[in-house]
Order: structure tokens, then sequence, then C-alpha cells
């Protein structure tokens, strides 16, 4: 005897097997001996450097055996062992006070190690596949190799397997399994008729091809992409991710292989020339949650989020508890500090913010344009044509050379621009300056900001807290060409200091409008979506003196890049920088949003504190460089033109006096207005997008933001797979290591997740942890030849399904003697089949099948169905306003999940609130999940509909209807028993609401659809509250 | 052949255990850890759950009352009598006690911090002398019951991460919350009732809620807080449908109870017995929520000496009372949220209106408690997230002033069970910012707690992962001065 038990099992199997003993052959050291040495030794004497007690390392054999504390085949000699069975405290072994104490067996365990020989082998899940050998003997020729490993274990433990199960049970696993939903009635009694061999194939066939299939799998991931609809964290706003829910349920419903699954989601952005599909995968990177919560500090939040973003991918294509290595190295496996700061090293270099913006609703950089059927052709064109017009207005400057010299020699007046505002804040009263170019503009002070002498007359002194601000001036669309000049004197060259802006706020709205500031005392310009993602922005490369008055122009072309931009110092275009070029989306805000013309001061940032402001112009069109030193020097435009160089003037000329050039411009602008305001139009979703420049990235000490030491490179954990040369070191070489034949877990992990799904518990019955600390395999051989056939197979995921659910040990009966269940009551043997509690989507799609309400509708927006009024009021300041019709009724994947109050119905029933990635749900039992499924609208509605339309069909025949709602409910015959006890419910009910009508007629008015049978109200009332007692009754809440 | 199955006649669950044992060893609230041990749970899974042997030794308080003050009050408004900010008012905080100390993005780029003294006065109270102020006159004759603590300090300046820190003893998401440890560890004492139970207060704004705050996060979701509301519903679901009432309702059920005695005899499954009583449990339920949610039963002597506003569901001073009911139930842990202590402007006014829709209830829990010999073994607990700053977020004016998050030091109070009563605890600067003796962190405060409830914070451990997680990780240590 072999003894394969493991954790809880091991102990019953210890006491109460007579069969089982632990000395009877040698120890595996994967299967025996590492979980205790790593449980309870390891947190001390493992990888973990320095927490190390002793120097002494017991993970690994060389390590452990110079230290000498190992005889190997002597355990009497071996410190190890006197440690770990004496009884002096002092030098015991797992000391008390680390609360940890070994158990005999585990003594035991670790004594007869020694004396095999201390043989250390790889940790299990670190060994790359192999080809693995079917045991032959026990399964016919052409069985079902899982069959085959099963019974090899199976002929060791004293149990037989369970025979099939019968087909109503069959076909209602395999629809649960495989769809999610309940199989129809039809599909039932066809499968019951089919006589014909293959049956049970043609059935999982028609399953696996159904697109609820592709729902069913698409909701399996939910969990493990952490999704929702809402950011987290405590304001918690709507994250618009639905459309990426959609890519998965395409995914799936295509078959796509793993690999590409991996690859799409990890990096499709980085295929070449990836499609619309490819980089809209990758939002799956960004469904972490975000904060938005004011002065959260930036640069924390981003860091947590490149943590979720390595922790999910570890969790979920790992199985490894990667989290464990952020502060410090790994206590158990073989992962450094370091080792875990090179991974997030992948997932850093994209331009993000750690906020998200409060006062604007947008997808956080960076993100893509989404476009519906056409949409893309049409703004390719609205794009074409602004590429066209662009050359126009060229060929209008060319053209424009006769009339450019007619225009000299006919000595004509000099033209000059005109702004649209002139703050020269000379006078200040009430509050108030006047705006000598627009007598309507509302120029206020802000707090109290005073006038000083400047160097035309007075000037604005501000404080940092105060400034000028009119709403009217300044507002302007990306689209728009404009320019802005003024005076400014800055008390110092400091890393930042906010000029002037229309915006509302720097994180708090992802600083969207336009700004300028001084960086390191350098004018720094800049138009913004969503800072810093969806931007351009453009700096001097040197900067301007301190306590002196300098003037400086920004003027921007209309173009949405950086090209179109210049910035003017004491009249004279300055070299520049550009530090963004990626502004695709308005920077306008919704409504107005009460974004403002500012000088001097932005909500929650470094206002110009100390800073002197005068001559402020706001032009609605781009300055020419003559138009600029114009302002600067105060010169007029005659003496200025004839000193300018002959391309200032020719400029000059064709910005101000040219007819053709300006129908040109403006034929132009009008383009860029279009395709402006067309991109508004599109949806946009948060995905991945590296930036031009990777993002260094650093070890952080003690897992501290802010605590930066070494650098490091992106790179993998050695003990897993070196990273290849070869690859490239992004997130596709990330994903190619992951997909790499030698990596050891990747298909392991994907294999076991897809055997929970359909065992309820996996071959690894810890999907979260492959690691040392985790449960070695039940069947591990078996594990790993569907591993590598999965491989092989091309990572065919339904392929796997199809060879799972066609063997015979899924096939099994779930019914078994009691003594089975006692001994291995989580079904770890396998020998029955498997019947466990539904999950929280499955029981509520199913009735909403069993009662026709489901609306089959596949994808979109997510959907509000019933929920108790007054949750998400009472927790923050938003209401829930359930849907309507369709959206009460769709399937639960798409029901609305707000993750600081998740739908309580499906919390109940274990559904995770999606805030961290999610591999494995457990399953409770509590009387909170009686009363939804007694209670909740959603069921006493679904109830009452099925009994009403049963009612119908089978016009009143009490038995008929019995059995009708109790097979749409469970999938079987009623048996006599049954029937028995549901006619007596039936009957007293109905006399029960006969005598109380007002009851009967308010039990059928649940919910709001309408009634459907016309039938007397007591009799549908009864059967209503049979398919309740049905509902309720533990074959509709479990897999049979 | 299949054997009948031996359990059919005999004890209620496979362990042998007769109801009444099974009951009382388990404590059957609402989650009941041996319900999902019955049905073979992940629960059940993890062999080496550390719960049992608890408590570790003989508790002083069976129970926690947690008056959680969302947003931060002023500590120094409040407690933290602090004469020198008086003094210095409107002077710049010197750099000498700031320290570097990181503040928030919402007054870090402020041109100036000018220190603001409050406003309120501040006299000392009790035989114990402890220094409230006048916002509190209800409290401030509760004076000598109470231990309070004016060196408790965080790591976290926002909101999320230091709500989630002090319920949870982690920044990070998924840990499980305060009560959630407790349920696991010391279960319930009355089988008809959750052992954790939170009440929020109506009609509040403020910094929002999170359902994770009172979440079991890697505990099974059976231990998480389970939501008193106002109204119809209680507890959600609570309620029979239109057209059930509690006779058709039990009709039903004991026709559902037929259904699973019948299909344990045919499948020879023992854990549908788990499903019958997880019936029986909710509708007891049913009964047993009304019947302690129902205040008609208190005399009007009671509801003056809550104030008012306890006559009004979903206050919280009705969730004081209720919260007393609930302990005199057994109710283990009791949570009470209530919202809108942020203030970053206009402190004078809106401390005023909390502390009016507060302190009266507090004190009067207290006191009842008391009048009541409850309160030798309820450990009463008041306090918020963090503490705020000793300089003026915004504009400080004569009459106003805001006051930003403060992590470095802030005052809570306890009551009842095994606390040093009428004592003050821990003391700071002059200036109200830095803690300048015996300071207590929130994973010391954590482990103290738990010490009263007769748990050794360093052995309530629960493995996920592959580690043994504690309320207090890898910290805490008892504060003695905090116990009698």
């Amino acid at each position: 005897m072999r003894h394969r038990f493991h954790g809880y099992l091991l102990i019953s199997a210890l006491t109460a097997l007579p069969w089982h003993s632990v000395q009877a052959e040698p120890l595996g050291f994967n299967r025996d001996v590492q979980p205790i040495l790593s449980d309870k030794c390891f947190a001390c004497h493992g990888p973990d450097s320095a927490s190390r007690k002793a120097g002494l390392r017991l993970d690994q054999p060389e390590a452990a055996m110079a230290a000498g504390v190992l005889s190997p085949g002597n355990p009497a000699d071996s410190e190890v062992v006197h440690r770990i069975r004496t009884d002096d405290s002092g030098d015991r072994m797992p000391p008390p006070e680390s609360n940890l104490a070994l158990s005999a067996e585990e003594a035991d365990i670790l004594e007869q190690w020694i004396a095999e020989g201390a043989v250390y082998e790889p940790h299990w899940s670190f060994i790359p596949l192999k080809s693995v050998s079917v045991p032959v003997g026990l399964t016919p020729k052409d069985g079902n190799p899982i069959d085959a490993f099963v019974l090899a274990e199976l002929s060791e433990s004293g149990f037989a397997p369970a025979p099939e199960a019968d087909r109503e049970t069959l076909i209602r696993r395999l629809s649960l399994d495989l769809r999610g939903l309940p199989p129809t009635l039809e599909e039932i009694d066809a499968f019951l008729a089919d006589t014909e061999p293959g049956a049970y194939l043609r059935v999982v066939d028609a399953f696996l091809a159904d697109p609820s299939c592709a729902e069913h799998l698409a909701a399996g991931w939910l969990d493990v992409a952490r999704y929702a609809d809402t950011f987290g964290y405590q304001n918690d706003v709507e994250s618009d991710l639905w459309p990426w829910r959609d890519w998965l349920i395409r995914a799936f419903d295509a078959n796509m292989p793993y690999d590409e699954f991996i690859t799409e989601q990890l990096a499709g952005d980085l295929l070449e020339n990836p499609t619309q599909d490819q980089r809209l995968a990758t939002a799956f990177n960004r469904l972490h949650r975000q904060t938005n919560e004011g002065g959260s500090i930036n640069e924390e939040f981003r860091v947590a989020y490149v943590g979720d973003r390595t922790e999910t991918f570890a969790t979920a294509f790992l199985g490894l508890t990667l989290g464990c290595a952020r502060c410090h190295d790994h206590k158990f496996d073989p992962i450094s500090q370091r080792e875990y700061y090179s991974l997030t090293a992948f997932f850093d270099d994209i331009d993000e913010s750690g906020l998200y913006s409060h006062f604007t609703h947008t997808a956080p950089s960076p993100s893509m344009l989404l476009y519906d059927d056409g949409q893309e052709r049409q703004h390719e064109i609205l794009q074409w044509r602004i590429g066209k017009r662009e050359g126009k207005v060229a060929e209008a400057a060319a053209d424009a050379e006769t009339r450019f010299a007619a225009f000299i020699s006919e000595g004509s007046p000099i033209p000059e621009a005109q702004p649209a505002n002139a703050w020269s804040f000379e006078t200040m009263t009430d509050g108030k300056t006047p705006d000598s170019a627009d007598e309507k503009a509302d120029v206020s002070s802000v707090l109290g900001a005073g006038l000083t002498d400047g160097p035309h007359g007075k000037a604005l002194a501000l404080t940092g807290d105060d400034g000028a601000a009119c709403r009217q001036a300044g507002d302007v669309e990306r689209s728009d060409a404009f320019s802005l000049a003024l005076w400014l004197k800055t008390p110092a060259q400091v890393p930042h200091l906010v000029v002037a802006h229309r915006t509302v706020a720097e994180t708090d709205a992802a600083s969207r409008g336009w700004e300028l500031l001084l960086e390191d005392g350098k004018p720094t310009f800049g138009l913004n979506h969503f800072w810093p993602g969806n931007a351009l922005r453009v700096q001097t490369k040197e900067p301007i003196p301190a306590e002196t008055w300098v003037h400086v122009a920004a003027t921007y072309d209309g173009s949405s890049t950086a090209a179109g931009v210049r910035i003017f110092v004491n009249g004279e275009a300055a070299d520049t920088v550009v530090l963004r070029d990626h502004l695709f989306k308005t920077i306008k805000y919704e409504g107005g949003g009460g974004a403002q013309l500012l000088i001097g001061h932005r909500f929650r940032d470094v206002g110009f504190k100390g800073g002197m402001v005068d001559e402020f112009r706001f032009y609605h069109e781009s300055l020419s460089a003559i138009d600029v030193r114009s302002l600067a020097t105060g010169g007029d435009a005659a003496a200025l033109w004839a000193n300018a160089s002959d391309a200032e003037r020719r400029e000059h000329y064709l910005f101000h006096a040219d007819n053709a050039y300006a129908e040109a411009r403006a034929s132009l602008a009008e383009a860029r207005t279009e395709e402006s305001a067309f991109a508004e139009t599109v949806r946009h979703i948060m995905v991945m997008r590296d930036m031009d420049a990777p993002r260094e990235a650093y070890v952080l000490t003690r897992g501290q933001y802010d605590q930066r030491a070494e650098t490091v490179e992106p790179g993998t954990p050695d003990a897993i797979l070196p990273f290849g040369d070869s690859l490239p070191r992004n997130r596709l070489g990330l994903a190619e290591w992951l997909l790499d034949p030698q990596n050891p877990l990747t298909a392991r992990v994907a294999v076991n997740r897809y055997w929970q799904q359909l065992f309820g518990r996996g071959l690894v019955e810890t999907q979260e942890d492959f690691g040392l600390q985790g449960r070695p395999p039940s069947h591990p051989e078996l594990l790993d030849f569907l591993a590598k056939r999965f491989m092989d197979s091309g990572w065919d995921v339904k392929g796997l399904l199809r060879f799972i659910v066609a063997s015979a040990t899924y096939r099994q009966d779930s019914d078994c003697e009691p003594a089975l269940r006692e001994h291995d009551p989580q079904n770890v043997l396998l020998a029955r089949g498997p019947s466990y509690r539904l999950s929280a989507e499955q029981i509520r799609d199913q009735a909403l099948a069993a009662s026709g309400l489901l609306v089959p509708k596949i994808g979109g927006p997510s959907v509000k169905p019933y929920q108790p009024p007054g949750l998400w009021k009472e927790a923050s300041q938003v209401v829930y306003n359930p849907d309507s019709g369709e959206g009460l009724y769709r399937r639960s994947m798409y029901t609305f999940i707000k993750r600081t109050v998740p739908p309580p119905a499906m919390l109940t029933f274990d559904a995770p609130n999606r805030e961290v990635c999610t591999v494995r749900r457990e399953r409770t039992t509590t009387p909170l999940q009686a009363l939804v499924l007694l209670n909740d609208p959603q069921y006493v509605e679904a109830a009452r509909v099925l009994a009403e339309k049963s009612f119908d069909a089978t016009q009143g025949d009490e038995q008929a209807l019995i059995e009708r709602v109790f097979r749409l409910l469970t999938g079987r015959h009623p048996d006599a028993r049954q029937r028995e006890i549901l006619a007596a419910a039936y009957d007293e009910h109905e006399q029960w609401y006969a005598a109380a009508p007002e009851a009967a007629s308010a039990y059928l008015d649940n919910g709001e659809a309408p009634r459907v049978s016309e039938a007397p109200a007591p009799e549908l009332a009864a059967a209503a509250a049979v398919a309740q007692a049905i509902m309720n009754f533990d074959a509709f809440q479990v897999k049979p | 052949m299949k054997q009948p199955c031996p359990v059919c006649t005999g004890p209620l669950d496979p362990s042998g255990l007769s109801r009444r044992e099974f009951l009382n060893r388990f404590g059957m609230g609402v989650g009941g850890m041996a319900l999902s041990h019955l049905l073979g749970g992940t629960a059940a899974a993890e062999e080496d759950i550390h719960a049992t042997g608890l408590p570790h030794f003989a508790p002083k308080a069976k129970r926690v009352i947690y008056l959680f003050q969302s947003g931060g009050p002023s500590q120094l408004d409040l407690f933290d009598y602090k004469p020198l900010l008086n003094k210095l008012n409107g002077e710049e905080l010197p750099d000498s006690v700031r320290q570097g100390q990181r503040l928030t993005g919402m007054s870090a780029h402020q041109a100036s911090l000018p220190m603001a003294g409050s406003i309120f006065k501040f006299a000392q109270h009790g035989q114990s002398g402890a220094w409230m102020s006048d916002l509190l006159p209800h409290t401030a004759r509760i004076a000598d019951e109470l231990c309070i603590v004016k060196s408790l300090y965080t790591e976290a300046i926002n909101h999320d991460p230091a709500i989630t820190f002090l319920q949870t003893g982690s920044q990070l998401s998924g840990r499980p919350c305060f009560g959630s440890w407790m349920n696991y560890g010391l279960g319930s004492d009355n089988e008809n009732l959750p052992a954790f139970v939170v009440m929020l207060t109506k009609n509040k704004g403020g910094q929002p809620l999170y359902a994770r705050l009172w979440g079991s996060g890697f505990l099974p979701s059976e231990f998480q807080g389970v939501q008193f509301r106002p109204g119809k519903d209680a507890v959600l679901y609570l309620s029979n449908p239109d057209g059930v009432d509690r006779e058709s309702r039990r009709m039903l059920l004991n026709r559902l109870e037929e259904l699973h005695r019948h299909q344990m005899d045919v499948s020879q499954d023992a854990s549908l017995n788990a499903r019958i009583l997880q019936y029986e449990m909710a509708f007891r339920m049913q009964a047993s929520v009304p019947e302690v949610t129902d205040l008609s039963d208190e005399p009007d002597s009671v509801f003056e000496m809550y104030g008012p506003d306890s006559r009004d569901p979903g206050t919280y001073a009705a969730n004081c009372l209720m919260a007393r009911r609930l302990a005199e139930r057994g109710v283990k842990f009791i949570q009470l949220y209530h919202r809108d202590w942020d203030h970053h402007g206009g402190l004078p006014g809106g401390i005023r209106s909390e502390c009016g829709q507060t302190d009266q209830a507090s004190a009067a829990l207290v006191a009842d408690l008391k009048q009541r010999g409850m309160l030798d073994d309820t450990l009463v607990i008041w306090g918020g997230e963090f503490g705020r700053t000793n300089y003026s977020q915004g504009q400080l004016t004569a009459t106003d002033y805001g006051r930003d998050h403060h992590p470095r030091c802030f005052t809570v109070w306890m009551a009842g069970g095994g606390v040093n009563a009428g004592t003050s605890y821990g003391a700071t600067d002059d200036f109200g910012y830095n803690v300048a003796e015996n300071g207590v962190h929130v994973h010391d405060f954590h482990a103290t707690l738990l010490h009263l409830m007769g748990i050794d914070h360093e052995r309530l451990t629960y493995k996920f992962q592959g580690r043994r997680y504690r309320l207090t990780d890898v910290h805490g240590k008892l504060v003695p001065g905090l116990m009698a």
C-alpha cells in the first residue's frame, strides 16, 4: 500500500484506515517529506535569507548536507532528528515560540526519510513535463487514459469506482459543466431516447458548440481576471471594461488555443500589427482596482497596480504565491525579492497615473479607441482628410509666393494678431480686473490675489493659493489653434509650479485641458485628455532665470501633435524637447465641468507661490514669431518686420494676410474639429501600451513604494525557467517564456483549473499555490499526462474539456456508500462522480432558464437585476437603479459588479468580490443562502412564472404539473415519494390560498414579469409554492 | 447493493454529535463552521484551522461593540487638548515638528501650513480628570469608564488604506476583518443570530464604506459580518415574499424537509442533514431577527437615555440601542459605522453635527450596559481610522478651519471588559503632531483587543496560500497599560 492521501485526509486515513501504513514503503520526497519541511521548517531554514536562523537552510540539499545536520541513512546521528525528538524546549524544533509543532507522524516521516538516505528531489511542479506512460491492464486498450490513471490509484485504496450515472444525471451534469445552464426538457428527452452508439459524445459536442458554453467558460475566467464593473477602492466609479468581457466570450466561442489566449491578454499590443481585438485583450492587465481618493499619493498606488498585475500573472498562469516575495524573499518557494521586482518590470512600462480622474469620466491611460462596425473606416477617412487638407495648406503656402512678393512691394500695412483676452492687471476692484479684449469676460481675483509693480504698470502677485480666473476664457479643444503669452517672474527654479491653465485639477482631473507649467524653471506647455498617457507636452531645454521678468508664449496649431507646439522665451523660439506626444481624445469637460482659465494656482497642486504675472494674452489662433516678438519687446510690427528674417515675414504674412492660405487653414481646422468630435463618439477603454522608453524598475525595500533599492531588468524566477537570451525583454517575451515547453507550470496550472471546474476540486487542490506549501497532486501522473497532452494538442481548451468529460471517471454516479464518503469526503480518490453545490451564477441562471425568463442575449454592457433597495446608497452616495425588463433576466455573468458593494445574493453564494485574482471559490452552506432562495424576488418570480407556464402546459393536471416543474428544476423525473410529498404540498397550499385569495394574488404578483396564466389564483399559487419547494431542494442546488 | 444509511436514524450529523452537542460545540451562528464541514466545504480542507482550543485563556470580554467613526474624527477638537496650538494659532507648522512627515496631496501643496488651535472649550471630567471638549457633554459623564488612548498611530494616510488597515491589520485587500477573525476564532453564543453584525448609520454623506470592511477576506464567507438594516428586512432577504406568511412558509419548509429526508434515504448522503439544518436556521432567523430589531418593548426611559434619534431606526442612536440588544442576545461582534467625520474644511460646523448625532448615544450605550451588569464583559471601542492635522487645511479664520488626515497620532477610547477604566494612555507632543510617549501601533491595539477576548494574537492563525496569517501579521505587542 502506498499512501497517497494528503492534508486532513491523511490524518483521518492514518487513524481510520487499517490498510494504511507509513513505513510500509519508501517515501517519496515530494509527496511525503517536502510538505513537512516546507510547512514546519522553511520559515526559518528556507529560501528567505533575511529570516534564516543559524545560517541553516534545509531547502537545498547541498546546503543542508554541508551544514552536517543530516546523516543520510543514519537518523540517530542526525542533528535534525535530535532536534525534533528532544524534550528540551530550548533545543526543540520547531521552537515553541514559532507556534508550530510536528505531529508524531510527521516526525516519523522525517526520521524515515533520513534513514532512507535523505534524498532530495526537485519540487515536483518545477520539473519540466515529460511524456507519461498510461498504466496498462486496468482499462480497455481503447479506453480513456484518464480512467487508467485513476484506477491505478484507486486499486490501491480498496475502493471500486462507481458505475456510470444514469442519463438524466449525465446530461444535467454535462449541461451545467459545459454551459452553466440546465438541459432543456427536449434535450433530456432526446438523450434518453437516443439509443445509437455515441449518444453521450453527441451531447458533449453539441454543448461545446453552444454559444452558452463560451459564456460559461468566460464566466470562469472572470474571477481569475478580477473582472468588475467599477474601479474599487472607496469611490468605486464605473470602469467601462465590459468590452473586454465580450472579447473573452468571443475567444472561447472561437475555441482560441490557450497559448494565443495567454499571449493576447498579456501582450496582444506587442504582436505584429495587432488587431483591435488583440489590443483589447490586454485590458486583462488593467482590471485591477484603482483609486481616485483625493490626496492619494500617485506613486504609492501606481506601484500597487503594477504589483497587482504581476501577482495576478503569477497566480493565474503559474499558480504561484508571488506576492509573498514583495517585501522579502519568498519564505517557501525559491523566488527572491529581486526576482519579484524583475517580474514587475514587465508590467510597469505603461504610461499610467496612480489615480484615475475624479472630475472626468474616461478610461485612464493608456487606452484605446474601440471601434464599432464601420467606425474605424470612418475615422480613417476623417484622418485621411486632415492629411489631405494639411497638404492643401502647404500648397497654399507655396502658391502664395507671388502674393507675398506683391505684399512686400506694395508696402502693405503689417497686420497684427488680435487677442481674445487681454489682462493687464492694472486695477483690481471688488476682486475684478478688466479684460481689455473682451468686455464680457469676467476675470476675478481668487482668494484675494493682489497687484504689485510689474514690467508694464501693475502686475498680479501670487501666493500659490490664490490667482486670477475666468470661466469664459481659453475654452478650446485639441483641434483648435490657440496661443497664450504673458510676462512672469518666478521666485526660484523649483521642480513644479503651475503658472496658467484651463484644467479643473491635476491628478483629480488627470490634468484635462491645457496648461503652462514651470518644471525646474523650464516653461512647459501641454494639452491633456488624461495625463500622462493621453497627452502632449513640450518643454524648453533651458530654464528661465529666477527673480527676473521673462516673457513666455506658447503657440499651438490644433494638430493634436507636439510638433504643433512652439514655446517662445522673451520673444524668441526656444529649443524644446517633446515629453509626450499621444493625444487622441478631448481636452474639454463634459458640460464644462467647472473648468476655467486660471493663473497662479490649481486645485491640490503647487501654485505659483511667490510668482508674478503680467500682460496675459490669449489668442484663438497660432501666433507668428513676429507676433510673439511684438508682445515681448513692445516694438511695433513695422519695426519688427524690418528686422525679421524672410521666413518669419513669410509666416507672418500667411498667418494674417493671405486669403487663400486662410481658407485652406479654415478648411483644415474644420476637418480637425470633425475628427475630434468623432473620436468622442467612439468607445474608449483601458489597455496596455508600452512607453517608448521603458521605466526604470527597482527593488523596493520592504515593498515600500518610496524605498527604492537597486534597479532591476525584466526577468523571471530562475528556479522555474531562466529567461531565454533570445526572448525580447517585454511582455511578449514573457508570454513566450510562459509557453516554452520547458516551462513546468503553465500547462499544469491550466489543466488543473479545468479539472477543478469539472470536478470541483483540482488534482492539485491548491489551484492558487503550486509551490512548496501547496498540496501535492492527488494524481501526479494524470496531471502531467493531461498537461502534456494539452500542450501537444495545440492548447485546445474545448478539446481538453471533451477529453475529460468523455472519461468514465467523470461519468460515474455520484451516489456512493457512506463508507467511501466518510473516508473520502472531498472525492480525492475519484471513486464517484463529481457532485457539489453549484456556483452563485449557475444557481440563478438555472432558475431563469427553467422559468423561461432567461434572456439569452450574448455580451454587451452589464445589467442591474433585482437588488434590495438602498444598499449602494447607505455605503456611498450612489443609488442602484435596477433595470426593467431584459436586464433583470440576463445570465449572471452580466450582472453589474460594484466592487465595494457586490451583488449581495451572489456574495452569499460565495462569489468573490473581484478585488483580487481568485482561482478557487469556497463553497459554504449558510442560512442566508436559504433566505435568498426563499425570498429574493428573482427566485420567487422565477418560481411563479415557471408555475404559471407549467400549469398552462399541463392544463392544470396536478401530477403532470409536478412532474414538469420537477424536471425543469432538477433535470430528472420525480420518484413516487417525491411526487407524493409535492402533491401534498400542492394540495395544502391550494387550500391555504383558497382561503386567502389576496395572498394568492399577492404571491403571483411578485416580480416585474406580467402574469402568464389565467388559471385560478389559488391553484397557480399552489403550483408556485411547489416550484419554490423544489427550487430550495438540494437537487436544484447541486450538480448531480 | 447499497447499504441502508446508518445516520438516518442516528444522531443528526455524521460526526456522531447530537444536535445539542453540535450546536454547543460549533456555536451555530449564521455562519456555522460545522455546516461547511458537513457539506465538505473548502474550509474543511484546511486541516490546520487553529481556531480550535479557543479561547486561549480566560477572556475579560465576551463580546465587542465597535463604534467606528469613519472619516477620522479630529482628536484635537475632542480629546487631545493642546493649548499651545491656540497660543500659536495661525503660525506656520515648524519643520522641526513635521519632521518631513508626508502629507496627503490635498494639503501637501498648500502655500502655508498654519497651526490651528481648537475653538472648542476643553475641561477635565470625572475623577480621572480626562480632558474633553464641550463637543462631548455626554461622553464627559462616562469619563471614568473610559480608557482613552491618545497615542494610537497608523501607517496609511488616505481613507481606504487606513480604514482597511484598521479593520483588517493590512492595507492590502483580501484580508479578513477583525470581526471575521473573532467569528472564526470564537464562534457564536446564539444559534439564531449571526455572530458578527454590522450596522451603518443611514442617510450619511462623507467617505463611502465598502462591504469588504466587514468581509471575511480569505476566511470562508460564513465568517463575514451580516449587515442589519433599518426597515422591513433587517437582514437581506429576511422577509417572506408577498403572499407568504409564517404559517405557509412553515408548511412549505415541512415539505422541503420531507424531500430532503427522503433524498437522504435514497442517496445515503448524510450531508443533507446540513441542508435541513440550513433551512431550519433560516426559519428561526426569520423570527429571532425581528424580535431583536423590534424596539417597541423598550421603555421610554431607554429612548430618553439614547436620545430622540433612537426612535428612528437606522440612526446612530438607534443602532447603539440595537447593539445593546444584540449584545444581550449573545452576538459576539457588533460593529457600527458612522460616516462623515472627514472634516477637511468647515470643521467646527461638521464636527458639531457629528457629535450631535453620536455623543449621547455612545455614552448611553456604555451607561446602559453598565446598569445591566453587562459592561464588565462587553468591550466597547470608539474611534476612526486616523487623526487630523494640527494645521489648517484651507483657510484659517477666527471661526473656521479644516484639518487634513494625520496618521501619526489619534485618539480612540475603550470601555468595559478588562480595560483600564478611568485612564488616559499615551501622550502626544505639545503641538499634537507626534506621539510623545507610549505610542500604540494599530497592530498593538489589535493584539490587545484580542487578548481581552481571550485570544493570543500570535496563535489565532489561518493558513492561506501556504502561509499562516494573523490579524497582526508578524507584528503586534500587548499594551498592558490599556488593560485593567
